[in-house]
């Protein structure tokens, strides 16, 4: 049962594929279409511009894909620009049409003088759901961003966690099957790996006494 | 609201055997790798380059390479290998153009590293010491778009006597990027020097010989600095 990280030469996949393969679980790199919908569970990474990364996605022809893994209802996770890339639009030389699959937009963090752009560097997430994927995260744990642009999700109850850097902007969504957060869990150290290990249970459908205690914390 | 996130970070250099090291210092909750090409610094050969890829692809954690980067294409490369940042050294004072493209091309992944040597610029490797005076270096460096300073004393690195706090916060003090100490760190001490110098711009440190001899524990240095 392997996980397939979505190949669309945007961003270093290696992190992520070596941080699954860390906590156990088979990751494989592809870009090929049948590859990805067969797998297990699929993940979405991203770094760079937005219309750039949607322009790759369409010239792998790789978009139809993306819907499809996300309606089929199969575990998926998106990161940093794979989170960013699931909402509407994104401001950031924009607008530019993002993949419409979460309603709300992208913005930009406003510059200020006391405020840096990118947000680059180590800071606290803010738990305001409790889905298996941060199940041993703990409240106010520390991981790795960076990005200059934020989502805002029209629906509040789409988000899992906060962060926050001049302004409070979620930092992680979770809806059925799609997971996503800005941060990079594939260089957030041991808090990272340990969300990389909640997806890989959720992709192979494990379970053990602290997946059970989930629900509660 | 407090805007900055301000906080110290405790990155580690790394010595003789990089991804067993690396991963020694991922497992004690290092924030940051530091990763020095020291050959790469001296003589600019491609020697070290696929164990750097290898540890900015393989290691959890943030990673920031600096060592004989000379062109654009290299850092760009690095960049792309999954380094968090790169750190342009030499080049910084002999070709500041470059400098300048690679912050146009990579913004905020762009460091400045300043080894001065009584308050002057040294290159190669540290071994030439040019007359061009550290701080004013690192306004011009803040000019062409660097996002950080990495600055390292000479004559403390590897003594593990302290760091240079008096010259390291007046540099800080006269730009406005910020500033990773590195360079003496010997003890629990320095690095809570280096905390109240915070304000001044100093928000990371470097510490390296101190961890390989056990002076000091990155665990406790990355609490002491919190």
């Amino acid at each position: 049962m392997s996980i397939a990280i979505i190949d669309y030469g945007m961003g270093n996949l290696r992190s992520v594929q070596k941080g699954l393969e860390r906590v156990g679980f088979e990751a494989v790199v592809t870009r090929d279409p049948r590859s990805i919908e067969a797998a297990a569970g699929v993940v979405l990474p991203g770094v760079g511009a937005f219309g750039a990364c949607m322009q790759n996605l369409s010239t792998y022809n790789l978009i139809d894909t993306v819907h499809r893994v996300v309606r089929s209802g199969k575990p998926f996770l998106g990161i940093c620009l794979g989170m960013q890339l699931l909402f509407e639009e994104s401001e950031e030389f924009g607008p530019v049409r993002g993949l419409g699959i979460l309603p709300g937009k992208v913005v930009r963090f406003i510059d200020r003088p006391e405020l840096k752009v990118p947000h680059m560097g180590w800071n606290a997430v803010h738990k305001r759901a409790n889905p298996p994927h941060l199940e041993g995260v703990d409240d106010g744990a520390a991981v790795y961003f960076v990005h200059s642009y934020y989502v805002v999700p029209s629906d509040p109850s789409l988000t899992a966690t906060t962060t926050v850097h001049g302004v409070e902007f979620t930092s992680s969504i979770y809806r059925g099957n799609v997971f996503a957060s800005q941060f990079h869990p594939e260089k957030s150290q041991s808090v990272g790996l340990r969300l990389l290990e909640n997806f890989g249970r959720v992709v192979t459908g494990r379970s053990d006494a602290r997946a059970a205690g989930a629900a509660s914390c | 609201m407090r805007l900055l996130r301000g906080e110290m970070e405790a990155a580690t250099v790394y010595g003789d055997d990089p991804l067993e090291v690396g991963r020694r210092w991922l497992a004690e909750g290092a924030e940051y790798l530091h990763v020095v090409d020291l050959d790469g610094a001296v003589s600019g050969t491609r020697v070290n380059h696929d164990i750097i890829a290898r540890l900015c692809g393989e290691l959890s954690l943030p990673i920031e390479v600096g060592g004989g980067i000379r062109t654009v294409e290299r850092a760009v490369e690095l960049i792309e290998q999954g380094a968090d940042r790169i750190i342009f050294g030499t080049v910084a004072l002999t070709e500041p153009e470059i400098v300048r493209e690679a912050c146009r091309r990579l913004p905020g992944r762009v460091a400045v590293g300043i080894d001065a040597r009584d308050g002057k610029v040294a290159i190669k490797g540290w071994t030439e010491t040019s007359h061009a005076d550290a701080t004013e270096f690192a306004r011009q460096c803040e000019d062409a778009g660097a996002c950080r300073i990495i600055y390292t004393d000479i004559s403390r690195d590897g003594t593990q006597e302290g760091v240079n706090l008096e010259y390291t916060s007046a540099l800080a003090r006269s730009i406005g990027i910020p500033v990773t100490a590195s360079g003496g760190v010997g003890s629990l001490r320095d690095i809570e020097n280096l905390r109240r110098r915070e304000d001044a711009g100093i928000d990371a440190v470097i510490v390296g010989r101190a961890l390989y001899t056990g002076a000091v524990r990155l665990g406790e240095a990355i609490a002491a600095a919190a």
